[in-house]
């Protein structure tokens, strides 16, 4: 009898996710519906050009005048007023540059590499858009760190006003004298950062002061006197409030926690199968952690014991490049080729949502193209979805409700180039969202009612019997798949 | 039984609403399945009997089809469409990754991607083929028909050299693809195609290869510029692997050399084969018709208009199977995957990933 693979997806809670992938393109993510929506391609903003492959993002998603900042293959970080994606046309970022009087909302920078000629020797694989300062400076600027490969690290802002981008580096300085940095992080407080990278160790930045407050120090050379070289593919801070817990996946399979606190070798560090770790994401609770590798294993990992919880079984079969949880959902995002900014789901709503469900999402991107969405709980799939490109990152816009979004669309399309329209139309969509909230209380407070229930025995009953079978399964998998990468090696022991 | 068969069969000679209602009635009244039976003996004349009245049946059902197709055809109707088998091919699982015809980001991310330079014609394949670092037997002799398929292909020996110092040498030198031929136990059982620059690395599983000198009848390729022909790469991940083949034969196919090199893709095995062909005018069986009847001109002329292709094996036959493709040049250690194998993929038999 042929075997059918009718994937239950169950669905998703509504979410919205930001995806870049090496063609440059942006896509918004977005599944609709209280139970079950199965997420969709609803935007793509820019034109498919390989020049303009996006390298890194950063996203404040804050409720009102939310903010985009994404970093481009030509070596230029774009500042994009995501919420009019008019002004997310790369095509008209262009024409900003040719052209000084339109350079509105949206701001281009063009980083001066002082010392190494190329762009592409040097393209930026770290950006932060700071959500502290933008407080307290006008809402029309915002400041940004960039990081390089060779290290030239730097924090500017950015008047994003009618005339073109001045970008004065507020501080320039460098991270590391050699190797090539391949990660960095800003802690939740934002005055403090990690860079690590191809022969240089962890090591975190007061951004204050621009002073190295920390290094990590390699571990000892092993029982046969080898020792393995330096090499950081990521890295991130354990918990929001404590910048001096530091995760780092290496390129030879390991995951380190260092406490910054305590000493610099790390306290902890594990094997996680065999290729090297791609992407390591925090979870809300301080003590777990995401990590994906290079041949598309994603797996929960508690790190106060280094105990693998599971892995995420769901016919991944390209690298994972980024993952992204959902603030409070119990959602997680990852990409074979791609990244993801999840998206804020509107509070009311959400509130409704969240008590009924214990399990959170989950993103990540693959190179095999596609966007996943876990169930943190249950370890299951909820959905996927197929991109095409490779992807680069993935982000959550965690303001999002239905409504909102397609009100946002609405005044994206009528919206014209011109700053004083869309702003009166940013005040009117304001004051309709709040009508639209106060409605959608009444309304969303019946669905709550109804719906979340459904959706709780649901996710009880399969919790209960995935758990099981899914302790079984972890094991069994596990031990297939190392002897499967093991015959691998075997294969390729002659030729490498 | 047997009683009861005869009875059925002569009621079924009567007319066919009959006797679908007896045959009907027939299966229910004598449906021992011959997994009941406990006696060897009448098992086996139980399903033998089964057997046969299956092939009895089949082969009414065919007589009547053809039939009906002929009164069809003379009575200058239709005749009905012709069934089209259900293979696995064809009842293939829906892929969302299948690629379209309009698909504007597919061009683009085909103009961006690492064989655009050499499908435009803009630089013009050099192959380096090497091997593991044991070699023998059937080994030397597949690349030395490699050699002969693959225009403007260098071999080199292997030495101890890592795969990564070859692919550094391989840059240096301007080769646009490495093939590394790996043989076990004497036998060539996987091969590797990188693509240089800047990858990507694609493993493929070898099977079932017959050498040219093993093959009846076969031809000796010349050294023109071949065609190549790629069938059924239809995915995503099958485009790139067709733009990764296409990429190790130059864009100019000469067509006067008549050799064509054919990759075709069926349920995820790309089967190569290598051919020349030829037109022929066929003059024989005219002569003969000639010969013995002397038809009218008319006819002898719209026969001698008719042109046959003929097919001449040149060999090497063998069939790959990917098992990893691999973003960048080759790496085991750090690389990053686009694709592998993975055992939780094979859900159904239905399912095809090129």
């Amino acid at each position: 009898m042929p075997r059918t693979t009718a994937v239950e997806c169950p669905g998703c809670p509504p979410f919205r996710a930001l995806t870049f992938d090496a063609l440059g393109l942006i896509k918004g993510i977005e599944a609709r519906g209280k139970e079950g929506g199965v997420p969709k391609v609803v935007e793509r903003w820019g034109d498919p050009d390989a020049s303009k492959c996006v390298l890194a993002a950063s996203i404040d998603d804050r409720k009102t005048d939310p903010l985009l900042a994404v970093a481009r293959k030509s070596g230029r970080v774009s500042n994009l007023h995501f919420s009019s994606p008019v002004l997310v046309v790369p095509g008209q970022i262009e024409v900003e540059v040719l052209n000084p009087l339109n350079g509105e909302l949206s701001v281009t920078v063009s980083i001066v590499n002082s010392g190494s000629a190329r762009p592409e020797d040097d393209a930026i694989v770290g950006l932060h858009l700071f959500r502290r300062q933008r407080l307290e400076l006008t809402s029309r600027s915002c400041t940004l760190l960039t990081c390089t490969t060779k290290g030239n690290a730097s924090i500017r802002s950015v008047e994003m006003t009618d005339s073109p981008a001045d970008s004065g580096a507020l501080k320039t300085w460098s991270v590391c004298a050699s190797g090539n940095i391949s990660c960095s992080q800003v802690d939740g407080s934002e005055s403090y950062a990690i860079f690590g990278g191809k022969g240089v160790e962890v090591n975190m930045w007061d951004l204050d002061k621009c002073t190295k407050i920390w290094t990590g120090k390699p571990p000892p050379k092993n029982s046969l006197g080898i020792f393995t070289p330096t090499w950081f593919t990521s890295a991130t801070f354990l918990s929001k409030d404590d910048h001096r817990k530091v995760v780092a996946g290496t390129n030879s399979h390991q995951v380190r926690l260092y406490d910054v606190s305590a000493q610099r070798r790390p306290v902890i560090s594990f094997d996680f199968r065999e290729t090297s770790i791609k992407a390591v994401t925090e979870d809300l609770d301080g003590h777990t952690i995401y990590i994906g590798n290079g041949s598309g294993d994603l797996a929960s990992v508690d790190i106060r014991t280094g105990k693998l919880l599971g892995c995420f079984l769901g016919k991944c079969s390209g690298s994972i490049r980024s993952i992204a949880r959902h603030p409070e959902l119990p959602v997680i995002a990852s990409c074979g080729c791609v990244c993801m900014h999840i998206l804020h789901f509107g509070k009311l709503f959400f509130a409704g949502m969240a008590l009924q469900l214990a399990s959170q999402l989950v993103l990540f991107l693959g190179l095999d193209s596609y966007l996943r969405i876990w169930d943190i709980g249950t370890r299951q799939l909820l959905s996927s979805v197929f991109l095409k490109q490779h992807l680069t990152k993935v982000v959550f816009d965690t303001n999002f409700t239905e409504g909102i979004s397609r009100r946002v669309r609405e005044c994206g399309v009528g919206g014209a180039n011109n700053v004083m329209v869309l702003e009166v139309k940013h005040s009117a969509a304001d004051s309709t969202l709040h009508e639209a909230q106060s409605i959608g209380e009444v309304q969303s407070a019946d669905e709550t009612e109804k719906l979340p229930t459904k959706r709780k025995k649901s996710s009880k009953e399969d919790r209960g019997s995935r758990k099981k079978a899914s302790k079984v399964k972890d094991g069994s998998k596990k031990l297939k798949s190392k002897k499967r990468s093991k015959s691998l090696e075997n294969e390729f022991a002659d030729d490498a | 039984m047997g009683g009861k068969r005869k009875k059925g069969e002569s009621e079924g000679m009567e007319g066919d609403n009959d006797s679908k209602n007896n045959n009907k009635k027939m299966k229910q009244k004598s449906e021992i399945l011959p997994s009941s039976v406990k006696n060897k003996e009448k098992r086996s004349a139980v399903h033998a009997k089964l057997k046969h009245q299956k092939k009895v049946e089949k082969r009414k059902k065919l007589k009547a089809r053809d039939a009906a197709e002929k009164r069809a055809l003379e009575l200058g109707e239709e005749p009905a469409p012709k069934q089209i088998p259900r293979t696995i091919e064809n009842t293939r699982e829906a892929d969302e990754t299948v690629c379209m015809p309009d698909d504007e980001e597919l061009f683009a991310g085909n103009d961006a991607d690492e064989f655009s330079s050499i499908l435009k014609r803009d630089r013009t394949p050099k192959i380096l083929i090497t091997t593991c670092r044991f070699n023998s037997t059937r080994g030397p002799s597949f690349i030395s028909e490699l050699l002969s398929v693959i225009p403007n292909a260098h071999y080199n020996k292997r030495g101890t050299y890592d795969l990564k110092k070859i692919v550094e040498y391989a840059n240096n030198k301007e080769f646009t693809s490495i093939i590394v031929v790996h043989t076990n136990r004497r036998e060539p059982d996987a091969l590797l195609i990188i693509g240089l620059p800047d990858g990507p690395t694609a493993h493929f599983k070898l099977s079932s290869l017959v050498l040219r000198k093993d093959i009846k009848n076969h031809g000796n390729p010349t050294s023109h510029m071949p065609e190549l022909v790629l069938n059924n790469f239809t995915t995503r991940l099958g485009h790139r692997i067709g733009r990764l083949i296409q990429s190790l034969f130059p864009q100019d196919p000469n067509f006067r050399g008549r050799r064509v090199v054919t990759f075709h893709n069926q349920r995820d095995f790309i089967f190569f084969r290598h051919h020349r062909y030829v037109f022929e005018t066929k003059e024989s069986k005219q002569s003969d018709s000639k010969g013995k009847k002397a038809k009218d001109a008319k006819g002898e002329s719209i026969a001698k208009e008719k042109v046959v292709a003929r097919l001449q094996e040149c060999g090497p036959r063998f069939t790959l199977k990917l098992v990893s493709l691999q973003h960048g040049t080759f790496d085991t250690k750090g690389g990053e995957y686009e694709w592998v194998h993975k055992p939780e993929m094979d859900t159904s038999r239905r399912r095809f990933f090129l």
